[in-house]
């Protein structure tokens, strides 16, 4: 019995088989990790660096509040509103008629009240002074808040005490 | 005229995919620009503790027992800093950190846990951030639970 010989199969190009696996494990890897569409108000700047620190999973539950050295030595406080896509800044006490209103602590009180989990996250640039810092610190317990973060950066080297 | 190749069998090894290709690398590409990863960002958690007055005093619920506090001063000494806890006056986070430690096991050895703890880092107005954040560090590998600040002295 004759056999019938196996037929001439002619290769379209190259196999992308491989690629394709490699590319689709990459591409389920970014949709994991990264985090789209999720916009804390976080500038940029020169965090204080530390071992320790945690992660904050419901960044949700969070307002990002970012210090700044601002005119005559006064703290410049920038955030991102509910529904808005860019920062803004929101000073601590304004004088309206004679009458001082305090925007932050309003702000805050309001967040508290709606969500109780709510939590602030302080971002500032490390050689910040304290006084710069300590009325956030305070417009936050006036605003009963007592879940605060401080945002730094991971060390990556092994500190040179 | 025939040419010799349209003669030999060609066989399709599956579906074209060159399209599929092009979208899930288009994909990829929007993904590693877009997406904002912050893996070298993370947070130090404070408290801030109950206050019966001053600034941001809370009401105490009933039967609450006030924590011991321990305070740390911190003021600025040259490009660095200096804390003072009780007898410790040190101007180095791991000396900090030792020295914190030590007195954690005091509290323990008192019956104090580090939970009833409240560690009240008191910064002079000009210390710098990250001097306090290096304070608070120290408070927290110490063992310390709770940390806060208080008001500049």
């Amino acid at each position: 019995m004759r056999r019938q010989p196996m037929p001439n199969i002619r290769e379209g190009g190259v196999n992308v088989t491989p690629l394709i696996d490699v590319v689709m494990c990459l591409i389920i890897f970014f949709m994991l990790v990264a985090k789209i569409g999720i916009t804390t108000g976080a500038e940029p700047m020169d965090l204080p660096e530390t071992i320790l620190g945690q992660k904050i999973e419901d960044l949700g539950n969070t307002l990002t509040l970012n210090v700044h050295r601002g005119a005559g030595n006064q703290p410049l406080v920038t955030y991102l509103p509910k529904d808005e896509r860019a920062n803004r800044e929101i000073p601590l006490a304004r004088n309206v008629g004679g009458k001082v209103h305090h925007p932050l602590l309003e702000v805050l009180k309001a967040a508290r009240r709606n969500n109780p989990r709510f939590k602030v996250i302080i971002r500032a640039q490390k050689d910040l002074g304290y006084e710069l810092i300590e009325p956030i610190l305070q417009t936050c317990a006036a605003a009963d808040l007592n879940n605060i973060n401080f945002a730094t950066a991971q060390v990556t080297e092994l500190r040179q005490e | 005229m025939r040419f010799p190749a349209s003669r030999k069998i060609h066989y399709d090894s599956g579906p074209n995919l060159t399209p599929l290709v092009d979208v899930v690398m288009v994909i990829l590409i929007f993904l590693m620009l877009v997406g904002s990863f912050g893996a070298s960002e993370h947070f130090l958690t404070s408290n801030l503790p109950i206050k019966q007055a001053g600034t941001g005093q809370t009401h105490p619920p009933a039967g609450w027992v006030a924590d011991t506090a321990l305070e740390i001063r911190v003021d600025p000494r040259g490009a660095g800093f200096e804390a003072v806890a009780g007898r410790i006056r040190v101007n180095d986070a791991v000396q900090l950190e030792n020295q914190l430690r030590q007195m954690l096991e005091q509290f323990r050895k008192a019956g104090t846990p580090p939970e009833k703890v409240q560690v009240i880092i008191s910064p002079g107005k000009v210390v710098r951030y990250e001097h306090l954040i290096r304070v608070y560090e120290s408070a927290l590998s110490a063992g310390f639970t709770k940390v806060a600040f208080a008001t500049s002295h």
